[in-house]
């Protein structure tokens, strides 16, 4: 900047201290506390590499996640009081595909000299070692079966979680130098203390089926879920016969029946005692094994099994739906004479699973056969030795087992420390709350977007990988429905702020209010953070939560005012383009990527924030023409066209008067209706060459 | 509150053209509220001025900006003595009293107005000012339902309407409304139309001695028993 000029703004500066957003719902849901708006956001701006970094500072295992994450954050999403939810784990998936997750090397030196032992190798296990190799420490997994990965090898089919996304995670932590020894069993942890571990993290998993304790339970071709699919999963092929049922309404049943599909069972069954809106499988897995040909029989349970001729002939009992329980579901209650015989080749239970913790391990039991900690410690009653995973809630999901883990991880640091441990605090400023009618009233809804799927006949032959990835342009438009909660506008000087009433004018979403005091208050929970009171603020005392202030247009321009400098391209034309779209389907991202000579283009994430001191700064500095171009049909606002247009005639005022052609300055594609665009700007960059040259002329004949 | 429009970029630049160095500051209470100068108007004004010097190299300013919270007050200005001192004059955009104060408060260094101060009056939508008080000091409002005729009967006269009103609108603007029909609806719905029928002499506005002064204060002795 010329230093003759100083621009002062000194008095009550306070943005570069502004801190981030109010945390938003969905991920308050996430076991893993993920900055899910923070790479949501990045997805819809293209920048997935940026992306993928967000997300493994909050995951050790994100490509695991974004296969078989049962998503809380999207049951949390706000957006679904509008429409649809965001499909966080679809986006996931993307960036981890495309940001390249698999080519990520890590590292770790040990700086610790207290040994670790992992019992288990599942998602916690995984995860803790993970984390504590991360702090430095010297960590051993001991695993029972001849592969790590507990539930996600044996337990969670292939067509779900490919083997090579554990594979590589497995590579990944044998290369930052975890030490693991498979085909080990566990027996005694006091031996484990003998060979020198200081601390010791059982995390054994829910392997174990619970029984449904009818008649004819053990005969041949009875066989439990767990059993089933881990059979299944390491690559045994148990033969099934023609006709298979499926005890249970979980996800295990889920998997169970599907991968009973693949291997060829012709008509496979599902027996759940409650009705399909009881079942707690989610909902994505239920419809797809629906579409693969599975059946379902609603409110019915076996009570008797008899094996006769090597054929199963099952004796169910009808139920109806009785009182609630303790947990909310209404209770089956059998309907007496209701009997009836069907007859299958097998008959597969999976109602439900629990730990088996070995009695040599002298530690604590309590309900459903779980080991018991402190649930913030997660300490056992044995010094040194702590417990997490399915080991100590029952079954439960694959991210929570991972945020387990990365809690084990942190509490043995303590307790080798002699630390008093470091309770993750309560996290400060969430965001919750309804969005008002007015404001959803107000917010375009844009449809949401499925990743594809395999289609069903495909599926049915063998395991491969059902869900496919968004191509680029279908992310970053499922990104952009995003509603940026917590990320909104404040007023951050009230010293400042004149109560001129322009931001309750101006927004869009009818957001801030007069309090009965007298002062304007902007509810966080309903602001859509468009930015449009930011730059109408005539006192600038408003800001956006997330800082898109317009130090980061300044920092763009003048990084692109630089290298224009240095090409000394002619004449010079900058664009304004909004960073959505650039990476979108429309007009603005063949701008982007195939490029014009002698057009600069910086980026702003959505033209509504560009102020006019931005565009007066590129005329400054030398631009002969100056566009804005917005992502036109796929602006997930209504009104951006105004305030540009409104900013655009008050500078083509300034620019007149001070000698300069308005024409100098145009807008392009704010709308859904704007016409071609491309051709637009053809014609732009000719008459600005042409004003260009009539310029020089008129230079020329004046001298 | 008082309502001023920035004054156009030739005249500012008309006007600043024989200091090189120059302030400008901006006012944050009614000039902010009308969008003429407050923090976002100085900022635009101080980008388009560098623009102007940039394109016509004639020029070789230097700007500072600077908004108060408040120019009509002395005590509001205590923080620009360090930066007066850096300056050959000061651009102000506060209104006519704004100028008027920063100039008493600072006596060696040339005040300039940047807006024309125009009216007292209202926001009627985003963007969009009306007039609304004349400060005539003498008001009728209790006599004409609340809407003065002074400042919007384009004659400001006391007995209206003249023979001018046609639709309820003005002979002088089509689109502007005829303030003694708007004040015949308000009486008529107040249910007091005998305001009308009576007879408003005419003001002497002669005997107004300007500039105006109002004393709240009360002369008090000290000491002295108050019974």
């Amino acid at each position: 900047m010329d230093n003759k000029v100083k621009n002062y703004q000194a008095n009550r500066i306070r943005e570069a201290s502004h801190g981030r957003g109010l945390i938003p719902p969905c991920q308050v849901a996430c076991p893993l506390h993920m900055e899910i708006g923070e790479y949501v956001d990045l997805v819809a701006q293209g920048k997935v590499l940026e992306a993928l970094q967000v997300i493994r500072d909050g995951n050790p295992f994100p490509s695991i996640c974004a296969y078989v994450c049962t998503h809380p954050c999207e049951d949390a999403c706000r957006r679904s009081q509008v429409d649809k939810p965001i499909a966080i784990r679809a986006l996931k998936r993307f960036a981890v595909e495309f940001g390249g997750d698999r080519m990520i090397q890590l590292e770790a030196e040990t700086t610790q000299s207290e040994k670790v032992a992992v019992v288990g190798s599942g998602p916690a296990g995984l995860a803790c070692a993970y984390y504590l190799r991360k702090l430095g420490y010297p960590v051993t997994i001991f695993e029972a079966y001849s592969e790590l990965g507990g539930m996600l090898r044996v337990g969670i089919p292939q067509y779900r979680l490919p083997r090579e996304v554990v594979d590589t995670e497995v590579q990944r932590l044998i290369h930052m130098g975890v030490e693991i020894k498979t085909n080990t069993r566990v027996i005694s942890l006091d031996l484990l203390f003998d060979m020198g571990y200081k601390a010791i993290f059982i995390t054994v998993g829910a392997h174990q089926s619970l029984r449904m304790g009818i008649e004819g339970e053990e005969s041949p071709g009875v066989i439990d879920g767990a059993t089933f699919l881990r059979e299944v999963n390491l690559g045994l092929k148990p033969s099934l016969g023609e006709r298979v049922a499926v005890v249970g309404g979980g996800n295990v049943a889920m998997d169970a029946a599907r991968a009973a599909v693949r291997l060829g069972a012709n008509k496979v069954c599902i027996l759940y005692r409650r009705s399909r809106a009881e079942m707690p499988a989610s909902s994505g897995e239920i419809e797809q094994a629906l579409e693969e040909g599975v059946q379902t029989m609603f409110l019915v349970a076996p009570t008797k099994v008899k094996r006769t001729n090597g054929r199963l002939s099952v004796t169910c009992i009808r139920m109806e739906l009785g009182e609630p329980d303790a947990g909310g579901r209404q209770r089956p209650v059998p309907i007496e004479g209701s009997e009836f015989n069907r007859e299958f080749d097998t008959l597969v239970t999976a109602i439900g699973q629990a730990p088996q913790i070995s009695k040599d391990f002298h530690i604590r039991i309590g309900k459903g056969s779980t080991i018991q900690v402190d649930p913030v410690t997660l300490t056992t009653n044995r010094t040194g030795v702590f417990a997490g995973g399915d080991a100590v809630t029952g079954p439960a999901t694959v991210t929570q087992a991972l945020a387990s883990g990365r809690q084990a991880a942190s509490r043995i640091d303590d307790y080798l420390q002699h630390r008093y441990p470091l309770i993750d605090k309560e996290a400060e400023g969430t965001l919750s709350g309804e969005l008002s009618p007015e404001t959803i009233e107000m917010i375009r809804k844009i449809e949401r977007l499925e990743p594809p799927l395999l289609p069903p006949e495909a599926r049915l032959k063998e395991f491969k990988a059902v869900e496919l990835i968004y191509n680029w342009e279908a992310a970053v438009n499922e990104a952009r429905r995003c509603l940026r909660c917590g990320m909104g506008a404040e007023i951050l000087f009230q010293d400042k702020c004149a109560t001129c009433l322009t931001c309750l004018r101006v927004c869009p979403y009818h957001v801030p209010y007069l309090d009965d005091g007298g002062t304007i208050q902007i509810p966080a929970d309903q602001c859509q953070a468009c930015g449009i009171c930011v730059t109408e603020c005539p006192a600038r005392a408003i800001v956006l939560r997330k800082p898109y202030n317009r130090k980061q247009i300044d920092e763009e321009l003048e990084h692109v005012l630089k290298s224009a400098a240095e090409s000394k391209s002619k004449p010079l034309i900058i664009g304004f383009c909004c960073q959505y779209g650039l990476f979108g389907t429309g007009a603005l991202s063949s701008l982007w990527r195939e490029g014009k000579a002698g057009i600069w283009i910086v980026p702003v994430l959505c033209v509504a924030k560009l102020e006019e001191v931005h565009i007066l700064r590129a005329f400054e500095m030398g631009a002969e023409g100056v566009f804005i171009a917005g992502c036109g049909e796929q602006c997930s606002r209504e009104n951006t066209a105004f305030w540009v247009l409104q900013r655009v005639e008050r500078i083509r005022k300034a620019l007149s008067q001070i000698g300069l052609e308005p024409e100098r300055l145009q807008a392009f594609n704010l709308s859904a209706t704007w016409g071609d665009t491309a051709e637009a700007l053809d014609n732009f960059t000719e008459r600005i060459g042409g004003l260009c040259l009539a310029s020089a002329i008129k230079q020329e004949v004046k001298s | 509150m008082i309502v001023a429009e920035q004054k156009p970029l030739e005249e500012i630049r008309r006007i600043i053209a024989p200091y090189e160095r120059l302030l400008l500051l901006g006012c944050g209470t009614c000039v902010t509220v009308c969008g003429a100068g407050g923090e976002r108007e100085i900022s635009f004004l101080n980008s388009a001025l560098r623009l102007a010097q940039a394109k016509s190299s004639d020029g070789i300013h230097s700007f500072l900006e600077y908004t108060v919270k408040r120019q009509c007050d002395f005590e509001f200005l205590d923080v620009l003595v360090d930066k007066v001192n850096e300056v050959d004059a000061i651009l102000s955009l506060g209104c006519g009293i704004g100028v008027q104060v920063v100039a008493e408060r600072f006596a060696d260094i040339p005040v300039l107005p940047g807006v024309n101060t125009s009216f007292m009056g209202m926001a009627k939508e985003w963007g969009v000012w009306d007039e609304r008080c004349a400060a005539c000091g003498d008001c009728r409002l209790a006599e004409t339902a609340g809407i003065c005729p002074i400042t919007r009967c384009t004659k400001g006269i006391l007995n209206g309407p003249c023979a001018g009103t046609k639709n309820g609108k003005c002979e002088a603007n089509k689109d502007m409304d005829c303030a003694w029909i708007l004040i015949y609806k308000r009486l008529e719905r107040l249910q007091q139309l005998e305001k009308m029928r009576r007879y408003y002499p005419p003001r002497n506005f002669r005997v107004i001695p300007r500039p105006r002064r109002i004393v709240m204060k009360a002369d008090v002795e000290l000491g002295e028993d108050n019974g």
